[in-house]
């Protein structure tokens, strides 16, 4: 009978009766309570076993406690039964051990489903170290299998104290084995394993991260099977005696979390391990199902090489309750005896079977009973394992297998074959699990890393950009400048000229020569005195030009032969035009050069500047340039402004309109009720009186534009409002007469909006900071962005919150964040304690049907965000004195009131 | 007296409302992912959950290990925030 078997109805009141008052049991709960109930009933029978005294007597506790058990349920009489039936195993030998062992199958079943709590592993473990005294604590963790058989099968749920008594009873039966030779050859295997185990256990550990109960839970009903199977082939008694009740407790799933406890590195792992088993076993529970289908499965292929699996995975059916499977397992664990499988971990996970028979024929001969040899070979085998495994730990594989070294070497593959599968869904999930919260450690670490670097780097490397843009920029125009400005020597060759072809055949070389570099100094010249005269000081006078005598001067200075050929080169000049870069200027300007005697004065229409001088022209071109583009650009920008605020201008006093005209309506609808009600009223409104008391005194000037424009459009379009002309009180008024008759769709006032609406928790310590800590406040949820229309709404807001701190004229900024999909608002207050007041007074209310809260906020932030907050001094205070946002539940009457006159 | 953490005060501060799973004090990226499968998707979900176990903390801690695979402390440190939490605000 399982625990699963309960129905909602009978775990309530089982829990009930064990003193404790459950909750409603839904499928979430359900799980908690299940294991609550084992935990009751753990502790029940530890309270009466303990009773009872250790060692010699645990077999008589056991029986007792485990009579205990099965009168309080199914679930814990498997486990108890299991002691007594492995303590008889021990004494009776083998065989009567496996019929035992077989026989308890049936009982375990119930115990694993109610699982095993962590409190078990925690108690057991501490236990366990002092208990066995063997040399290290990883052998002693490795004997711990070897021990526990006794103690899971005690137990039928967490207990301290229930691990104690199976340890005694482990530790009598035990010295009990010392004594028989048998036992001594199981204390010298356990050394030659111990060397061993040591070693695999060392690389074991590291793999170790934690280990599901499943996976220790397979592990043991593997053990279970290959104690079985090695009883069957092994000539040990001992051993397969000590076995047994191993098996027996292995196949509990308390044992597993024991074994799971015991192969943890360290505390720490041990207690997260332990709390893993834990909550290993709910999924393990849920999904053992799944497993031993998913194992089955996959024996089917080789049913050879995976006899082990279908016997584990009758184990773990067996478990979940069915039962006469022993007998099957148990032949096939016979011939599994013989069959050494040994399959590497990672390749069971992925489901491959053919490698698993090559390795299983390599291991077979291997495989034998001789603990030293077979110890060596499967301890190699499943380091290479576990080197190989990548996700999976198989700390608990080698430890195991090695502790099987004392026994049986055949089995460890077997093991290591289940574990992996059994690990794989869980072992990745613990894994994933520790390296989880260290992710999150590490991935901050690396964001702010990151950002602090990247910031860094990215500051200096746009820098570094920037400036090298500029260099080059400048760079590139010293090389345009310094190219216009270029001169060529006297001595230099002219080898090209614009003369054509004519000239070329003309004159000799030597002439064309001449012609040539005389032309060409006259450029020069005349070149210089343009560039002198350019850039010149204006206070100098100077002639851009040249004379022509000054010219021929000139020339005759620069070379005796030139003077012959002036004529001839000032000849071929006017020919050419001006394309040799001088102009030639006749006496009179307007007239063209026709002879070289037209000729007055020679100009160049390429000055040469000096360097400096053309650099300050080109600059200041550009600068001019600039101001001229930034000036057009200013003038557009300006206009745009100009036109934006216009714009806008218009549009808030057509809204001050239509904010006007919305008033009047309200003002002469209500008026209509009120004269429904009272007839003595006369049901219209004199058109100035209704302006006056919508208006303030002091606006009424200003409003005066929007007031007219709000009488213009009510008599336009409006439909239900009629002007006309009364006498009252002896003048003439132009009035409105309200004519549409009241249907209950004018009832339909608006929801109040906008309005405070009540507390929903009163402040206490507990969910408000003790003292105001800073004069800042951040509100949120006061409004919804979205829903928001209007230009205006922020000042609903304002007034709203300076209403509710009516009492509290500390507050000197509001700021609604208008895009804030929070609804949030920034008030900044004259100090502290103002803050602490309005957070008293905001935190928790409803406003608008929204539940606000407020937190405090520092002052320099607020200052970054608020700058003109900086300056603040005064109290802000609500615009109206009707308290708008209060409840108006007495507006309309109040109204009617007011204007109720005439 | 355990110190509490940043998040747990800003947890505590104020009606959870909306809040996603991993607001709560102990629960992270990871484990909120978990709880958002297994359809706690928001701390009031999960809070509804204390709430049938009677605001049993042990329970609580419990039921939240084999749901999501946190840690003793993560599930302590969970507990305590909604314990703190509702009396605050229940």
């Amino acid at each position: 009978m399982a625990a699963a078997q309960l129905t909602d109805e009978e775990l309530f009141s089982e829990l009930k009766r064990l003193g404790f008052t459950p909750g409603p049991v839904t499928e979430n709960t359900r799980p908690v309570y299940l294991k609550k109930l084992k935990k009751l009933r753990e502790e029940q029978q530890q309270r009466s076993r303990g009773t009872k005294g250790r060692g010699g007597g645990g077999s008589s506790s056991v029986s007792s406690s485990s009579s205990i058990n099965n009168n309080s349920g199914g679930g814990g009489g498997g486990g108890n039964g299991h002691p007594a039936a492995g303590a008889a195993a021990v004494r009776a030998r083998p065989t009567g051990g496996r019929q035992l062992l077989n026989a308890k199958r049936p009982d375990r079943p119930g115990k694993f489903v109610l699982g095993f709590s962590s409190d078990e592993s925690d108690a057991e473990f501490p236990q366990h170290k002092a208990g066995l005294n063997h040399s290290g604590s990883k052998r002693e963790r490795s004997s711990g299998p070897g021990l526990q058989p006794l103690r899971p099968p005690q137990e039928s749920g967490a207990g301290v104290a229930h691990r104690k008594s199976p340890l005694g009873v482990l530790e009598g039966r035990k010295s009990g084995i010392g004594a028989s030779s048998s036992s001594t050859w199981w204390a010298d295997r356990g050394k030659s394993s111990l060397g061993l185990e040591s070693r695999s256990n060392l690389t074991g550990d590291k793999d170790y991260s934690g280990q599901g109960k499943e996976n220790s839970l397979e592990e043991e009903k593997e053990e279970e099977e290959e104690e079985e199977t090695e009883r069957s082939s092994s000539s040990s008694r001992a051993l397969n005696g000590s076995r047994a009740p191993y098996a027996l407790s292995s196949s509990t799933s308390s044992s597993t979390t024991k074994l799971a406890g015991d192969y943890s590195d360290t505390d720490e792992e041990e207690e997260e391990e332990e709390e893993e088993l834990e909550e290993r076993e709910r999924e393990r529970q849920r999904e053992r199902r799944l497993l031993s289908r998913r194992s089955i499965s996959k024996v089917t292929p080789s049913p050879a090489k995976r006899g082990r699996e279908p016997v584990v995975v009758e184990e773990e059916d067996g478990r979940s309750g069915r039962s006469g499977r022993s007998g099957r397992s148990s032949t096939e664990r016979d011939g599994f005896g013989l069959n050494r499988i040994y399959t590497k971990p990672a390749r069971f996970s992925s489901g491959i079977m053919g490698e698993n028979g090559g390795d299983m024929d390599s291991c077979s001969p291997r495989n034998h009973v001789d603990g030293g040899e077979g110890a060596t070979s499967t301890t190699n085998t499943t380091n290479t394992t576990s080197s190989r495994s990548s996700s999976f730990s198989f700390g608990l594989r080698p430890r195991l297998t090695s502790s099987y070294n004392s026994l049986s070497t055949t089995y460890r593959p077997n093991h290591s074959n289940h574990t992996g599968s059994n690990h794989s869904y869980g072992q990745a999930s613990t894994k994933r699990k520790q390296p989880a919260p260290e992710d999150e450690l590490l991935e901050q670490f690396r964001r702010e890393e990151v950002s602090g670097t990247g910031g860094f780097s990215a500051h200096y490397l746009s820098m570094f950009l920037l400036t090298a843009a500029c260099l080059f920029f400048v760079l590139l125009g010293l090389m345009y400048l310094r190219m216009r400005g270029t001169s060529s020597t006297d001595g230099v060759i002219i080898k090209s000229h614009p003369f054509g072809v004519e000239f070329d055949s003309t004159y000799s070389n030597i002439e064309r020569d001449l012609i040539l570099s005389l032309l060409l100094h006259l450029h020069n010249h005349l070149a210089d005195i343009a560039g002198d005269h350019d850039c010149r000081d204006l206070n100098l006078p100077l002639n851009r030009s040249l004379s022509f005598s000054e010219a021929a001067e000139y020339l005759k200075l620069r070379n005796k032969d030139y003077e012959d050929w002036i004529h001839i080169s000032l000849e071929w000049i006017i020919k050419s035009g001006e394309i040799a870069g001088i102009r030639l200027i006749a006496a009179d300007p307007g007239q063209a050069v026709e002879d070289v005697s037209d000729i007055s004065r020679l100009e160049s229409t390429h000055p040469r500047l000096s360097f400096v001088c053309r650099f300050r022209r080109a600059f200041f071109t550009v600068i001019y340039r600039v101001l001229l583009a930034l000036a057009g650009i200013g003038v557009v920008w300006g206009l745009m402004y100009y036109m934006k605020y216009r714009w806008r201008r218009e549009e808030e006093e057509t809204r001050q309109m239509y904010d006007m005209v919305e008033r009047i309506i309200d003002v002469l609808r209500s008026h209509n009720e009120a004269c429904q009600e009272n007839k003595d009223l006369q049901p219209y409104l004199p058109i100035p009186h209704v302006r006056d008391s919508l208006v303030q005194p002091q606006d009424r000037k200003k409003m005066k534009k929007v007031w007219n424009r709000a009488v213009a459009f009510l008599s336009a379009n409006e439909s239900r409002i009629r002007t006309e002309t009364q006498r009252i009180g002896g003048a003439d008024f132009l009035v409105w007469r309200w004519l549409q008759p009241s249907t209950s769709c004018d009832k339909m006032c608006s929801m109040p909006s906008k309005v405070w609406q009540g507390k929903a928790f009163p402040l206490d310590r507990r969910n408000s900071p003790p003292n105001s800590l800073t004069p800042c406040l951040k509100i949120r949820n006061m409004f919804d962005p979205v829903m928001e229309v209007g230009e205006n709404w922020h000042l609903a807001i304002h007034e709203a919150i300076l209403e509710k701190c009516c009492d509290n004229d500390g507050i000197v900024h509001i700021a609604v964040d208008k895009n804030s999909r929070e609804g949030c608002v920034y008030v900044k207050c004259l100090s502290a304690e103002h803050a602490g007041k309005a957070f008293k007074a905001l935190h928790g209310s409803w406003f608008d049907g929204k539940l606000v809260t407020v937190k405090y906020l520092r002052l320099d932030r607020y200052h970054q965000r608020f700058p003109q907050a900086l300056g603040c001094n005064t109290p802000l205070k609500a615009s109206s004195s009707s308290m708008n946002t209060m409840a108006r539940l007495h507006q309309r009457s109040s109204t009617s009131s007011s204007l109720g006159f005439s | 007296m355990s110190t509490t953490s940043q998040k747990h005060r800003d947890f505590v501060a104020e009606p959870m409302g909306d809040k996603p799973v991993t607001a709560l004090s102990g629960i992270g990226e990871v484990l909120g992912k978990k709880l958002e499968e297994q359809g706690f998707d928001k701390a009031f979900v999960v809070l509804g959950q204390f709430l049938l176990l009677r605001k049993d903390r042990e329970l609580f801690t419990e039921w939240l290990k084999d749901t999501s695979g946190a840690n003793a402390r993560q599930a302590a440190s969970c507990s305590q925030c909604l314990t703190e939490w509702c009396d605050a605000f229940l």
